[in-house]
């Protein structure tokens, strides 16, 4: 496998990154000239959050914005569903 | 670069589609059966349409050189009809000895219901009981990682699964390990907005290794682009992979993966 380094990656990615990060500006200012008071919408909240994440110093970056984005996982679901069965045994 | 596309569903697609395909190098297609968009009717509208997967659609491909494969079930979104699916299920081995049936797919959740996780156990026994290979849709968006989980402790839960015949697909950054770590095969979705993009899926790849890694575009009735993996192919050339190391992704793990079923017989 071919690994790029940082000065790499930054060099052949800046312009792109760029103009994802001036769509996200775009889409609030449209939000700020546009009717209405969604300042408490989950989505709007979500959104914020994940722009959060963007800026900390943490890693797993996507991850963790898919994470925030996600619904929760129950494990005794299969129990709480009562879906009948949780272990099958093979021949 | 030769190219299989594990999960492209044709029959949403004009022919001119197949003549792109052929032109960027995909030389094998994979077609589960899927929604189409509105909720059928009846079984004899599931009957229909295995027979355009099982008769027509091979016949389109073979007229640009592309092998044509497909599997079948009742996709997760109609499984909610719990007495429509157990008809479809019921009906279904009327196909499996079509020549290009590789198995029971896209079988999976959608809003992880009851009634879906019902009838995905039901298409885990069909699979278990006609020896079929299994391919997996996950939810989309905020769904998918719970789906997901949930999808793995079904699996996880019968030790009659054979994990190296089972396809996970549309996985991605929160999902992905969860299905590799479990020894089941993974499949990177090129689909914009509610799926992964090139970049991304690359990512996974170098962060992950290719082993049990599939890519797939997943074209459908919606804005897709059945020409993705030309795309990622593409990408992880601009990232100095050799063309050892793409070719494995893009078509040395599909052929092995789907060469466990007989009628997969390219290469």
């Amino acid at each position: 496998m071919h690994e790029r380094t940082a000065a790499q990656i930054i060099a052949d990615e800046f312009l792109i990154a760029r103009a994802k990060i001036l769509e996200l500006a775009a889409t609030l200012d449209r939000l700020d000239r546009a009717d209405g008071d969604i300042e408490n919408s989950k989505q709007l909240v979500l959104l914020s959050q994940g722009m959060q994440i963007l800026c900390d110093s943490e890693s797993d970056k996507a991850k963790r914005v898919q994470l925030l984005m996600s619904r929760q996982y129950e494990p005794e679901w299969i129990e709480k569903m009562a879906i009948g069965r949780r272990n099958v045994e093979g021949a | 670069m030769e190219y299989i596309d594990p999960h492209l569903h044709m029959v949403s697609r004009t022919t001119d589609d197949y003549e792109t395909l052929a032109r960027m190098g995909c030389v094998a297609i994979s077609e589960p059966a899927f929604w189409a968009g509105f909720d059928r009717g009846s079984v004899d509208s599931f009957r229909d349409y295995f027979r355009q997967l099982t008769d027509f659609e091979p016949k389109r491909a073979a007229q640009y050189g592309i092998a044509h494969y497909t599997w079948l079930c009742i996709n997760a979104k109609e499984a909610e009809n719990v007495t429509l699916s157990r008809e479809v299920i019921a009906m279904i081995p009327e196909f499996l000895d079509a020549k290009n049936v590789l198995g029971i797919g896209e079988i999976g959740l959608n809003k992880n219901t009851r009634n879906e996780a019902t009838i995905f156990l039901e298409h885990l026994d069909l699979a278990v009981k006609y020896n079929q290979q299994i391919l997996i849709h996950t939810p989309h968006l905020e769904d998918k990682y719970q789906g997901t989980r949930m999808i793995l402790d079904m699996l996880k839960g019968d030790s009659r699964i054979n994990r190296s015949r089972v396809l996970v697909d549309h996985v991605e950054e929160h999902t992905i390990e969860h299905v590799l770590e479990n020894g089941f095969w993974a499949g990177m979705t090129l689909y914009p907005v509610s799926k992964c993009t090139p970049q991304r899926a690359a990512d996974m790849i170098e962060r992950y290794g290719p082993e049990r890694l599939m890519a797939n575009s997943a074209g459908d009735w919606g804005p897709s682009k059945p020409t993705a993996i030309p795309d990622l192919i593409m990408e992880m050339k601009k990232r100095g992979h050799s063309k050892e190391w793409i070719r494995r992704v893009v078509y040395e793990n599909p052929k092995t993966f789907f060469s466990q079923s007989k009628p997969f017989v390219h290469g």
